[in-house]
């Protein structure tokens, strides 16, 4: 059962890692673009979003991402998505999101991706 | 007279020219109202040497200041008002004209409010000042349009994504939830899906009977909150599945600026979703009832093979008669048994029987008694005894509401003698030379009845040449019609033996057997029919 939405942070090589849990709806993507505005300000270009815990995202909480997305474009960084849901990741491909950041299996794989 | 122009006035004025056009360049590239703000800060800072300026937006939407820039805490100021016009305005906000409001109308009818103050020891603002503030507005309008183009470009690819994001999350629920085994997960993907393509922010599927709540799955977990349960945006679908009523409900639609009413798209993407898990357990229903049908059908498969197995599959010669028997099982397997068994002594034993019931149990139990009785036949016993020592097995054998109808005869083939007892089975018809028919009855209660040494009686008559003995089960009287008439109501077994006492024991049988279907016509065969004819010849 898809739990109340919350969120934790980290920066990890340079990386900040956003792993959320729950429903990323409105209240959850204004969280994590919150979260993120914290530290782009601070000079962050490369984020991972970690959503192993969220099984579902509506469109207003993928508006949220998709933000993100193009301000880390604007400012030459990066987004991942990391432990995608097969039914979550076929929405960001329909959406037309991995044309502009990227996927991986593991936040790991991720950092590695993004310090490549 | 025009006061002169200051020296350096048109060198500041070319060199502002160059930074505006740059400035409009950054400006253009901004891909947010708030990058945008950002980028203006700059420009207002570098032209002006202002302090950091407070930039704000009016949305039409919104009907209140929001503040892009600047200070926290630091609202626009209320004294600032709108123009009338569509024209720029500004005003002083202090007495030293140190620091303005000035208001920009956009061509969306949204308003750019900016807060200015003079970097000390800058002095008051100049015309010329408010001339290059009004120069830089104007570049800020100009690169305000091609965003909200751009904006309205992005938003509409999103909405057509989205939409088909819709079609193609309904098609693949309908798959998933046709493949889900428990219900409960069925119902919790189901509602997950329909909140989230609906962006509705809580969803709720009630299943109740009669008005009681049966079961309850709500999206996201934890309650539903008496505020969703007031809250005027709210849709629902149900449907009745038998006699208990699924009522999906989903709460709030939300935007990115609050909630908004569902619209028709949610209202049909909900029924969709309705639809696919009603769909969904009628089918697990029907296979539910195709799977039962096939252990039932499995069943009388076995039962049949039980009893096809110990029925004879042909009967002995006997010297000097004609002896005929035929079983004709019913779909659903009945438990009728019939068999002539030749003793050590020269007798014959003449058996027919039917079990109460149908199904592998009554064959089972068909099967016990033909053991039993291939046991019991060859001691010395009385038909009396070997009658309760079967009722004994029997009653022991079965369960309370399954016995055995049985007609037991042994028969001396040297001189005709035979002697019977009926155990609650349908009257032997014997056709006397005379063209009389005697009924032998004589026995007592069904086999398995009664645990008790039951005091059975016999009959004992002499079968004369040409005479005719016809065991049969009740297959053959209660064979019904469309109209649902018995067989023996309207072609009376007695009457139908007596017409046809010249003919062979085969040919006699076959002429009932075809009898009997052209009296049922296309009315089913409910139970076996099974019979034995006997000829003295």
């Amino acid at each position: 059962m898809e739990q109340q939405f919350s969120l934790s942070s980290e920066v990890r090589n340079n990386c900040l890692v956003i792993t959320t849990t729950g429903y990323v709806n409105n209240v959850g993507g204004e969280a994590i673009a919150k979260e993120f505005a914290r530290h782009f300000e601070g000079g962050t270009k490369k984020v991972i979003i970690n959503l192993a815990q969220s099984k579902v995202v509506n469109s207003i909480g993928m508006s949220f991402l998709i933000d993100i997305v193009d301000q880390l474009n604007d400012a030459g960084g990066k987004m991942v998505f990391t432990n995608l849901d097969p039914a979550i990741h076929k929405m960001l491909s329909i959406m037309g999101l991995f044309q502009f950041a990227g996927k991986a299996n593991t936040v790991d794989d991720a950092l590695k991706e993004l310090s490549a | 007279m025009l006061p002169p122009l200051p020296q350096d006035f048109v060198e500041r004025l070319a060199g502002q020219i160059s930074q505006f056009e740059e400035g409009f360049e950054t400006l253009s590239k901004a891909s947010t109202l708030k990058d945008m703000a950002r980028v203006f800060a700059g420009l207002l800072r570098s032209n002006l040497q202002t302090a950091e300026p407070g930039i704000f937006h009016l949305s039409i939407e919104q009907k209140r200041w929001e503040r892009f820039y600047g200070e926290d805490g630091q609202p626009f100021p209320e004294t600032v008002t709108l123009p009338a016009t569509n024209n720029f305005s500004l005003q002083h906000l202090d007495n030293t004209h140190t620091r303005i409001g000035v208001v920009q109308p956009l061509t969306d009818g949204s308003t750019l409010g900016v807060v200015l103050a003079r970097k000390t020891p800058g002095g008051p603002f100049t015309e010329i000042d408010k001339l290059s503030l009004q120069l830089l507005l104007q570049l800020y309008a100009n690169a305000h349009r091609p965003l909200l183009q751009r904006r309205n470009e992005k938003e509409l690819v999103f909405s057509l994504n989205h939409r088909v994001l819709q079609l193609n999350s309904l098609i693949d629920t309908g798959i998933e939830v046709s493949k889900l085994k428990r219900e409960g997960s069925l119902h919790q993907l189901a509602l997950e899906r329909a909140a989230s393509l609906t962006n509705a922010s809580r969803g709720l599927l009630v299943v109740s009977s009669k008005g009681q709540e049966i079961e309850r799955y709500a999206f996201p977990g934890g309650k539903i909150s008496v505020d969703h349960i007031n809250t005027v945006h709210r849709i629902q679908s149900s449907f009745e599945f038998f006699n208990n009523t699924y009522t999906f409900e989903l709460f709030e639609k939300e935007s990115r600026a609050g909630t908004v009413p569902f619209d028709e798209t949610d209202h049909i993407l909900l029924n969709a979703l309705a639809r696919q898990v009603h769909a969904s357990l009628e089918n697990r229903y029907l296979l539910r009832q195709a799977l039962e049908k096939q252990k039932i059908d499995q069943d009388i498969a076995v039962a049949a093979s039980i009893q096809q197995r110990i029925l004879p599959e042909s009967l002995p010669n006997i010297e000097g008669y004609d002896l005929f028997g035929i079983n004709i099982p019913s779909k659903s397997v009945g438990g009728d048994y019939y068999d002539c068994i030749p003793l050590s002594d020269g007798r014959i034993a003449l058996v027919i029987a039917d079990v109460s019931g149908k199904g592998v149990p009554a064959a089972l139990l068909v099967s016990s008694f033909h053991a039993y009785l291939g046991a019991y036949l060859e001691g010395a016993v009385s038909l009396v005894q070997l009658t309760q020592r079967l009722n004994d097995a029997i009653y022991r054998a079965s369960t309370d509401d399954r016995f055995i109808t049985a007609f037991l005869a042994l028969l001396d083939p040297k001189t005709g003698k035979l002697e019977s007892v009926s155990a609650g089975h349908n009257p032997v018809y014997l056709v006397k030379s005379n063209g009389k028919v005697q009924e032998l009855s004589a026995g007592g209660v069904a086999l398995g009845m009664l645990d008790m040494e039951f005091p059975y009686q016999t009959d004992e008559v002499v079968i004369e040449r040409g005479e005719r003995l016809l065991l049969y089960t009740d297959g053959v009287t209660e064979a019904i019609n469309e109209q649902e008439e018995l067989y023996d109501n309207i072609v009376p077994v007695k009457e139908f033996i007596i017409k046809k006492r010249q003919q062979s024991a085969q040919e006699f049988i076959d002429a009932l057997i075809s009898d009997i279907k052209r009296f049922s016509g296309a009315a089913p065969q409910v139970d076996d029919i099974t019979a034995l004819y006997l000829i003295r010849c």
